[in-house]
């Protein structure tokens, strides 16, 4: 009798496991893809909320990130801690570069200047990226990744980390924005750069900082799309529409809306497809990254200050 | 000015004259990549053109005329091709020109080639649209649309009845799509997803494909970054069942990033050993002459059959371009590819498709296909 009703309960274990295995992996392919498109639109959010300007080499120097990465440990055959702390501060040193020359000299006088010289930047580096690291796709760790099952959800030890460094980043920043002193000067920063500045706060410095951090994000981005998948020489261009798409849908200038929309639109790309809705429509794979972004225009014609404004002001 | 021009353009006609009374060469045109992105494939199959004039002027020429190559560059664009087919055709008046390489070539070279009647013979071209580009166009490489043909050829061996497949959105990625639904059956294509160029994250497709049933997965890209990132996400996502693709797998770059995740995946590409065999082989006059091929040693094989078979027919019928189309057309040839001939449409018969696989991350060649 005990038994079987335990075999009648691991039967509808199996069975409500087999339903939602799937429904898992969805969720858990969200969460891998989110935190990509949160680690790049994140930082890149704090750059418009502070500057207002918009840095379209961004997939760039996220992409160089990876490459550096891939050279140092496939090529030089370092440990691969070393190879990505190098591809880091090589993301760092090249989005300095980026604010020194192609973003200080400009955006005071036009904040719209900035968007013409990156363009350029960014076909600049298209070209060296091509030239440096040729066209055939590269990758950081070759191979199979280990994989393991949670709760019916494949996923590999480099996901994993990838998730947990993304919310301990998140977290660790929310602290300095929210916590400390340092934080309160960003914040006055983001609301009122010339009221912060008559308050003794050194604005510049705080620009530098934040557009170089929003660099160390990128190319920790580009390292993880170089472990988990490959890197090309094509992929940059894409990787920025899609982070100011998370950025303009979560309010102009929110962080936190920024980092919540990039895990939406993740999260979107991730379940639209391939489902019969209704039992009628159906949506090919090719319209993926289409649908999500059909849906965040949709969010804005009802809320064109985007999804979460309101609490931008409240910041 | 225009008195020198007009002076110059008179002295190139007494040239031109002079030296077609007193020439007693037979001439050979050549269209191909020598530079550019392609260039590898226009330095293989010029060499192999150039081992194959050498050998026939060394054996006393085409019923003793010597046999004259005049090489032009097409750069793999239409318009340089048909530029080099112009000239070679108006100016230089060859008997028969030996390419273009890359199918933008042949098909912009091909209405100028046609309308001057003067037989062209393509050893690379793949394009289906080559089959349509004229009665004096041929090919010695087959066509895309045989190929789909020769996988389901091996599916229906291997007894792989439900294919699931997901393409690269491009001309290429999708025709071949196409065409392989056409030919294993609707019924049969149990998956059938196209994502957008370049789309590394196959994660969603892999959770929903796990509602299919099938027997095979084709990996059907563009790029090799494309096949490698669908092949490791499919094993990682714990698919065991087998993975075959196509031509743009047969790659080395594929085994170097997808390690385990492409071992024992297969592919149907045309043989790259065409050629070799024997001590007497094209292969080994090839590397003793030009060294290692630059990109595939069968692209040199099949432009050294085009040429030997022009020189064949050429020697046979003389030098008017509709008996040279007529005796193409006839001719059932032995290469050092093998033996070949055309068909109505001037596409080849008899070059079949080799299968290979991944193993130890190199692609090994099983057994070639010849497709019905």
């Amino acid at each position: 009798m005990l038994s079987s009703t335990f075999a009648l309960a691991a039967l509808r274990w199996t069975s409500r496991r087999l339903h939602y295995s799937s429904h898992m992996q969805l969720f858990a392919n969200a969460l891998i893809a989110g935190s990509l498109a949160a680690l790049i639109a994140g930082g890149l959010a704090l750059v418009y909320g502070v500057l207002g300007v918009f840095n379209l080499a961004l997939g760039q120097l996220a992409l160089t990130g990876g490459y550096v990465t891939w050279w140092l440990h496939q090529v030089l055959d370092l440990p691969l801690f070393p190879s990505v702390i190098g591809g880091l501060i090589t993301g760092a040193l090249m989005t300095w570069l980026t604010f020194e020359v192609f973003v200080n000299p400009f955006y005071k006088h036009h904040r719209f200047l900035p968007l013409v010289t990156t363009i350029a930047w960014s076909m600049i580096l298209d070209g060296l990226i091509l030239l440096v690291f040729e066209e055939r796709p590269r990758s950081i760790l070759p191979g199979l990744k280990k994989t393991f099952e949670i709760f019916g959800a494949h996923i590999s030890v480099e996901q994993c980390v990838l998730i947990a460094l993304t919310l301990i980043a998140l977290v660790v920043f929310a602290y300095v924005f929210h916590c400390t002193p340092f934080g309160r000067k960003l914040r006055a920063v983001v609301q009122h750069d010339t009221a912060a500045l008559s308050l003794g706060i050194n604005a510049p410095a705080l620009h530098r900082f934040i557009f170089i951090l929003s660099g160390i994000f990128a190319g920790a981005g580009g390292i993880f799309i170089g472990i988990d998948q490959n890197l090309s020489p094509t992929l940059a261009f894409s990787l920025t529409i899609k982070a100011y798409a998370a950025i303009i849908a979560g309010g102009k200038g929110n962080i936190w809306g920024a980092i919540i929309c990039a895990y939406l639109i993740a999260t979107l790309e991730q379940l639209l497809v391939g489902i019969h809705w209704f039992g009628v429509f159906y949506v090919p794979a090719g319209y993926q990254q289409t649908v999500a972004l059909l849906f965040i225009i949709i969010f804005l014609l009802c809320r064109p200050s985007g999804i979460f404004a309101a609490r931008a002001r409240a910041a | 000015m225009r008195k020198f021009f007009a002076g110059l353009s008179l002295l190139s006609i007494a040239l031109a004259a002079c030296s077609g009374a007193s020439n007693e060469t037979i001439k050979l045109g050549y269209i191909g990549p020598l530079t550019g992105d392609a260039a590898s494939y226009g330095a293989d199959t010029l060499h192999g053109v150039q081992i194959a004039v050498d050998e026939i002027n060394a054996a006393g020429g085409i019923d003793g005329k010597q046999v004259e190559l005049i090489a032009e560059d097409g750069k793999c664009t239409g318009s340089d091709a048909a530029t080099a087919a112009q000239k070679l055709i108006n100016v230089d008046k060859v008997v028969a020109i030996v390419g273009g390489q890359c199918s933008g070539e042949t098909l912009a070279a091909a209405p100028i080639a046609e309308a001057a009647k003067v037989v062209m013979i393509s050893p690379v071209s793949s394009s289906p649209d080559v089959t349509e580009a004229g009665a004096f166009i041929f090919r010695d490489y087959p066509s895309d649309a045989l190929k789909t043909k020769a996988m389901a050829k091996v599916f229906a061996e291997k007894g792989y009845g439900k294919i699931a497949i997901i393409s690269e959105n491009t001309d290429y990625a999708t025709a071949l799509r196409d065409s392989l639904v056409a030919a294993v059956g609707a019924d049969a294509v149990m998956f059938n997803e196209t994502t957008e160029p370049g789309t590394k994250d196959f994660r969603s497709l892999m959770t929903r494909l796990e509602d299919a049933k099938f027997d095979v997965f084709v990996p059907n890209g563009q790029s090799d970054a494309f096949i490698a990132a669908a092949m490791q996400q499919y094993r990682e996502a714990g698919f065991t069942e087998p993975a075959f693709s196509q031509d743009v797998a047969d790659s080395a770059n594929l085994g170097q990033i997808a390690g385990e995740a492409v071992e024992g995946m297969e592919l149907i590409n045309t043989s790259s050993k065409l050629g070799e065999g024997g001590a007497d082989s094209f292969a080994v006059h090839f590397r003793a002459k030009f060294g290692e091929p630059q990109s595939n040693l069968s692209f040199a094989t099949l432009a050294y059959d085009a040429t030997n078979l022009l020189a064949k027919v050429i020697g046979e019928v003389g030098t008017d371009g509709t008996a040279v189309r007529d005796g193409v057309a006839k001719i059932t040839y032995v290469g050092a590819a093998g033996t070949f001939h055309f068909d109505e449409n001037g596409d080849v018969i008899g070059i079949g498709y080799a299968l290979k696989k991944f193993e130890d991350g190199k692609i090994v060649e099983l057994s070639t296909v010849t497709p019905d």
